[in-house]
């Protein structure tokens, strides 16, 4: 019963219009930053390397397709928190607001089966996302720029990987991306279990989001002991996958912190799913 | 009259110095100029702090009087002066004048310290100083300060070609104090969580060569960008 209501929900999702923004919203922003890079995109790459440029030359295809695609990756994961809760946010909520919620509950599936099967329909649709963002950035990205070495910025200098070992690692990337982008996806469903209106869980899920990344970017030490604890701090932790050596105790550690946040969320959604009194 | 006698020995040991200075650079000025053109096998190693980047193998071409190209599969570093503008400035024999700065041990050589100083303002060049070893005519380091990229070291060891005063191991030493980076961009999750892994203000970048092609022609195709 699982399994086919999970597939129910995938029709649901697919059904709905605004399961598409997303992907039409990721498909304009790729292409106009494709656009974008392909017209200027030397002068973004001296932005990064000018103060190394008075004294070293750098010789070699620098803007090339796996650096296209960490651009879009660096860019994207951003905003794309917004396009998952946009349907993840509508899953239990939505029901509510339509009043169908009451008409799924008179099967004979239980109300965590039901969360449940709603998580894996949001997963599916997450996955799918992160498959996208994958396949422009990092497929189409290389057919227009071909590949090459990639340099990347981080906070202690500039990190040159090798063409051969660059792969490996935007697979692990993407696995990460999808895991934080799941935990959006747990948010908004945890939310929507409390909601009777698509909207409310939608923009408590951004909310959170920016709320948290705000007291992530504060330079403030009254946050100091917080900040390791949110979510939003460790969505970006993809990015040390592109570190020389890769710090896999602190990727591990913000894996795990992810995890943690989902099985939080998805607990919490059940819970309150459990309880609560459906009356539309 | 002894006092004369003084002030003229001075004149004619300094004379002498400058002499003996202005003679050597024209001996490793015309070894130089016996290379009208090589190509060469690289062998990059570049331990420049704020840069992470494993050894890169390219190949370098060039041809006179200063053009140079390296083709690498990948990115290569290099120092974007040092590998052709100190031949291309002690080519022109008419834009400097050298002063002898005594001796020094390098390597277990006796090197003489020489000045190069252009004449003109045009010049990027302030000033040159260079370590050559006058039994061999070789130049076994030099220190460019220039205009736009302050000063650069480079340490020069050699092989089998010698003779045309081309070394098969370069050993540059640069400055990294100007080192930047926007902060912006620079933003990743653990920046807080570590310090910088170097904060040593030099960096060196080891340039060993292989396989010299000696004046066998170089095509200009290699010069196109």
């Amino acid at each position: 019963m699982l399994w086919k209501n999970t597939y129910n929900e995938l029709i649901k999702i697919s059904a709905k219009p605004r399961s598409y923004i997303g992907i039409a919203a990721l498909t304009l922003l790729i292409a106009i930053i494709l656009f974008a890079m392909k017209a200027d995109g030397s002068k973004y790459i001296s932005f990064v390397t000018s103060s190394f440029e008075q004294t070293l030359s750098f010789n070699g295809n620098i803007l090339n397709g796996n650096l296209i695609a960490f651009i879009i990756l660096q860019m994207l994961i951003v905003h794309i928190p917004l396009l998952v809760a946009l349907v993840t946010g509508d899953l239990l909520s939505g029901e509510a607001a339509m009043g169908t919620l009451r008409m799924l509950l008179t099967k004979p599936i239980s109300r965590k089966q039901v969360v449940f099967s709603k998580l894996i329909a949001a997963a599916v649709y997450t996955l799918i996302l992160v498959l996208w963002l994958g396949f422009l950035a990092f497929i189409v990205g290389r057919w227009v720029f071909g590949t090459g070495d990639l340099i990347v910025l981080n906070s202690d200098g500039l990190v040159i990987l090798k063409n051969a070992d660059v792969l490996w690692r935007y697979g692990l990337a993407f696995l990460v991306a999808f895991l934080a982008l799941m935990t959006i996806s747990t948010l908004s469903l945890a939310f929507s279990a409390f909601a009777n209106n698509s909207i409310g869980p939608i923009v408590s899920t951004m909310a959170v989001i920016i709320l948290f990344t705000i007291i992530g970017a504060l330079d403030v030490s009254v946050f100091d002991h917080v900040k390791p604890w949110l979510f939003t701090t460790h969505m970006a932790s993809w990015r040390s996958l592109f570190n020389n050596p890769v710090p896999w105790s602190d990727i591990k550690e913000s894996v795990w912190i992810l995890l943690a946040h989902n099985v939080l969320f998805v607990t919490i959604a059940v819970y309150k799913f459990q309880k609560k009194d459906i009356t539309s | 009259m002894k006092i004369l006698f003084l002030f003229s020995l001075l004149f004619i040991g300094q004379a002498f110095y400058a002499q003996n200075a202005s003679q050597l650079v024209k001996a490793i000025r015309l070894k130089l100029e016996k290379v009208n053109d090589y190509s060469v096998d690289i062998h990059i190693k570049a331990q420049v702090p704020m840069i992470k980047i494993d050894e890169v193998d390219a190949k370098m071409y060039f041809k006179k009087p200063n053009r140079i190209k390296v083709e690498s599969k990948g990115i290569a570093i290099l120092p974007k002066q040092g590998m052709a503008e100190l031949n291309y400035f002690l080519s022109d024999e008419k834009a400097y004048t050298c002063a002898m700065n005594g001796n020094k041990m390098l390597n277990n050589v006796n090197t003489a310290v020489v000045s190069v100083i252009p004449l003109g303002d045009q010049s990027d060049i302030i000033l040159v100083k260079l370590w050559i070893d006058p039994k061999k005519e070789l130049i076994m380091k030099s220190q460019v300060t220039t205009k736009s990229n302050g000063t650069l070291d480079v340490t020069y060891y050699y092989g089998d070609q010698a003779k045309y005063g081309l070394p098969y191991k370069m050993v540059f030493t640069i400055d990294v104090k100007n080192f930047k980076l926007p902060k912006s961009v620079a933003a990743d999750l653990h920046q807080n969580k570590k310090s910088p892994s170097n904060t040593s203000q030099k960096g060196t970048i080891i340039i060993s060569m292989r396989n010299y092609i000696v004046n066998k022609g170089v095509g200009s195709s290699h010069f196109k960008n």
